[in-house]
């Protein structure tokens, strides 16, 4: 084949061939492009579609359209206010996990050297590797209302009398979902900050030593502003995937319980969609979410334009 | 040149659509075995899934999957049937399993979403799909009431197949400890308290458990008073009448005197087992998970009826499953019809009950020596389960369409009742007039 085309004439330099090669790029991405739009834009529009249908997804049955009827039946949900709040909950608890706690830890081990260094990153990382249902169920036995470790400190220690039934409390549900949850991001933030940090300039920080700045007017003065890309990409991701993240610790702690105080909306959906066998249902909530987070989106990738620094 | 880019290309694009068929391949596989006559044969065995909730309990689990096990080695063997066990949390995984267009034979159905099923989910009646002849035969050996409860507009679309009361358990040291006789157990509501005041008083444990969030008890505590959940064209709720406030009430001195053991049913029943709690109201299906934590433990179980309000006849409601079916094939039928003939005839009953814990729905089985009666004999328990029997009332199937989202808005009022300061009777008749709403819209 190759000495086919090698022996090919010079002339054969065509119209065709120059629109060919013109396509040429566009026919390399086509796989990409074809992929993305069928597992992510295709999905997208039809649950936009299914929005305004009444449908259990069974094959066999058809969907049933009922309009705007599932935005209705949504907002008169009793448990969807409440969804609203913790997902807002979830998502702004988050942040002190995802970004302060690993952008300190990650500057403190910084001037550890050699193996101390690994050892001190593998010990924050290993949470975040962990399985999900995995750190649920050991949790649960800790946090155990007679027989947890937990419970027994606590008890010991003369701190409070009776047990505390964590996941049957109003108050403690959510926030032991968010500290488990925070547990495990701490990990994976710290690892970012950690290589942002190696990525900045070490003359910088010798400069300053020279001019007697401290260890924490170098961390705010140095390190801070030159990671503020990636404090934005982190601000950013934590947002938008707290939700998520805590959805696994939900389902296996709370189910969404007492009475749907620790539930979220994208837990919400999901029973909704699985276990109600209402997929409209679920479709019209996952449509209201996929704008609402859009919108702050498009505003962290604003905000991330204009505070972001680059050091070139 | 040309030639090469045309290569290229077609490579490209060739790879890119092998990407996409092998992605949206996975779906769509349907195993049904090897055989696509409309006999069985056991040369070429008939695969059937069977999707189970036992099979998600530890305390069930080794007892379901020894009955799955004998089932294959020996009429499926011999007829050519083979059964996979499908492990279902929550029974959750057969319907988006469903929805995903897998092969779902037989579900361990609850009783409440029967309905529910039968509607949208292409449950099969049983006269429609198996021979009449051998149905009436086998469920004239069965409790009746039980067969009823699995009947929709005069046909069967749920079988019934695992099936316990609610019974008292009772931690024989601890009882013993707090200077009560675990012999005299506590018969009245009233009675209970009393103890379980005494069990934390002498021992600091708590006295009694169990959980708001219990999915079925509840009822029969409503019930016992004389209340209902709905009326009877299943049109309004009616648990928030005087007698299922007076229930739920007398329930909250429980918690509000600090003598509850709290927690989820889960995290109850493990404090029990633990010998954490004095009493406990739970399900025989436990029975065989807390009698070998007793022994582990050094303390004995004994047990008790529900307890009563007053002179009232308590009322447990049944809990445990029926088997529902959805076969897609005259073979797959026959197939089928071979696992629950097996599994809730004398062989499978004598397994359930003896090793899970359930109650024998062929009752005789229990004065046979050939299968219940020595175990029986040494689990007078089973016995306090059997009398029972007689005083059950169904668990309410809620209309289909309906089921989880009003059973959901019951759950969390009494969890909010019994938990929080919140009025009992305030928080009832909120929850009743949402459902009421939503089953106005059915």
């Amino acid at each position: 084949m190759k000495t086919a085309a090698m022996t090919a004439p010079p002339g054969a330099v065509s119209h065709k061939k120059i629109s060919l090669a013109k396509l040429k790029p566009y026919l390399f991405m086509l796989p990409a492009v074809a992929l993305i739009g069928f597992w992510v834009y295709k999905p997208l529009c039809q649950t936009l579609g299914l929005a305004g249908y009444k449908w259990s997804m069974v094959p066999g049955t058809t969907p049933e359209f009922v309009g705007l009827q599932n935005f209705t039946k949504l907002f008169s949900n009793k448990d969807f206010w409440p969804a609203v709040k913790n997902t807002l909950f979830y998502t702004l608890g988050l942040l002190p996990f995802s970004i302060v706690l690993p952008l300190f830890i990650a500057a403190a081990t910084q001037t550890v050297r050699g193996r101390a260094q690994k050892v001190y990153r593998a010990l924050f990382f290993v949470p975040m590797i962990m399985a999900p249902v995995a750190v649920s169920v050991i949790f649960q036995w800790l946090l155990h209302p007679t027989n947890g470790l937990v419970n027994k400190l606590l008890i010991d220690l003369g701190i409070i009398e009776q047990g505390i039934a964590f996941f049957s409390n109003e108050t403690f549900s959510r926030l032991m979902i968010l500290l488990i949850t925070g547990w495990k991001m701490i990990g994976f933030s710290t690892l970012m900050f950690s290589a942002a940090i190696s990525g900045v300039n070490r003359e910088y920080y010798e400069s300053a030593k020279l001019d007697g700045a401290s260890n924490i007017r170098q961390f705010f003065t140095i390190t801070l502003p030159l990671l503020s890309p990636t404090v934005m990409l982190m601000v950013m991701m934590s947002v938008l995937f707290a939700s998520q993240w805590t959805f696994a610790y939900i389902d296996v702690l709370s189910q969404g319980g007492p009475y749907g105080s620790s539930t979220n909306i994208y837990y919400m959906m999901y029973k909704f969609g699985f276990s109600d066998m209402n997929v409209g249902l679920s479709a019209a909530a996952a449509a209201l979410f996929f704008i609402v987070f859009g919108l702050i989106a498009l505003v962290m990738m604003r905000l991330s334009k204009k505070y972001a620094f680059y050091d070139n | 040149m040309k030639k090469i880019f045309a290569k290229r290309a077609a490579a490209a694009l060739l790879a890119g659509t092998l990407a996409l068929s092998v992605f949206t391949g996975c779906g769509d596989s349907k195993e049904t075995g090897g055989n696509t006559g409309s006999e069985l044969d056991p040369e070429n065995p008939t695969k059937v899934t069977f999707y189970s909730y036992s099979l998600t309990y530890p305390s069930m689990k080794p007892g379901m999957e020894h009955l799955i096990q004998e089932f294959n080695d020996t009429v499926g063997k011999e007829k050519g049937v083979i059964v996979e066990g499908v492990p279902d949390a929550n029974m959750s995984k057969y319907k988006s399993d469903i929805q995903a267009g897998q092969q779902v034979d037989i579900v361990q159905h609850g009783w409440n979403s029967l309905d529910d099923s039968k509607e949208n989910m292409g449950i099969k009646a049983y006269e429609d799909v198996f021979p009449k002849d051998e149905l009436e035969e086998h469920f004239s050996g069965m409790e009746q009431n039980a067969v009823k409860l699995g009947q929709i507009d005069g046909k069967t679309y749920g079988l019934a197949f695992t099936f316990s009361t609610p019974i008292l358990y009772i931690n024989g040291t601890l009882f013993e400890q707090a200077g009560l006789d675990p012999n005299d157990p506590p018969k009245t509501w009233d009675e209970v308290l009393a103890a379980a005041k005494q069990i934390k008083e002498k021992t600091g444990k708590d006295g009694f458990g169990l959980s708001p969030q219990n999915g079925w008890v509840t009822e029969g505590v409503i019930f016992s008073n004389g209340g209902s959940m709905l009326n009877s064209d299943r049109t309004k709720a009616t648990f928030a009448s005087k007698e299922g406030v007076e229930a739920i009430s007398k329930w909250k001195e429980f918690f509000t005197s600090g003598v509850a053991a709290l927690g989820t049913d889960s995290e109850v029943s493990q404090a029990f087992m633990a010998g954490n709690v004095g009493m406990h109201i739970q399900s025989t299906s436990l029975l065989s998970g807390i009698l070998s934590s007793a022994e582990a433990g050094g303390w004995k179980v004994y047990g008790a009826a529900m307890p009563s309000f007053g002179e009232k006849t308590p009322a447990p409601v049944n809990s445990g499953s029926c088997l529902a079916v959805r076969p897609d094939s005259d073979l797959k039928a026959k197939a089928i019809w071979e696992f629950i003939k097996y599994v809730t005839g004398d062989e499978g009953y004598t397994i359930i009950t003896s090793e899970i814990g359930y109650l024998p729905l062929r009752t005789y089985l229990a004065d046979d020596e050939k299968y219940l009666k020595s175990f029986v004999d040494e689990n007078p328990l089973v016995r306090v389960n059997i009398d029972q029997l007689k005083n059950v009332k169904p668990v309410t199937i809620w209309p289909a369409g309906t089921a989880t989202e009003c059973f959901t808005i019951f759950t969390d009022a009494i969890t909010r009742s019994l938990t929080t300061d919140a009025d009992v009777e305030e928080t009832l008749k909120e929850a009743q007039s949402q459902i009421d709403k939503i089953l106005a819209q059915q």
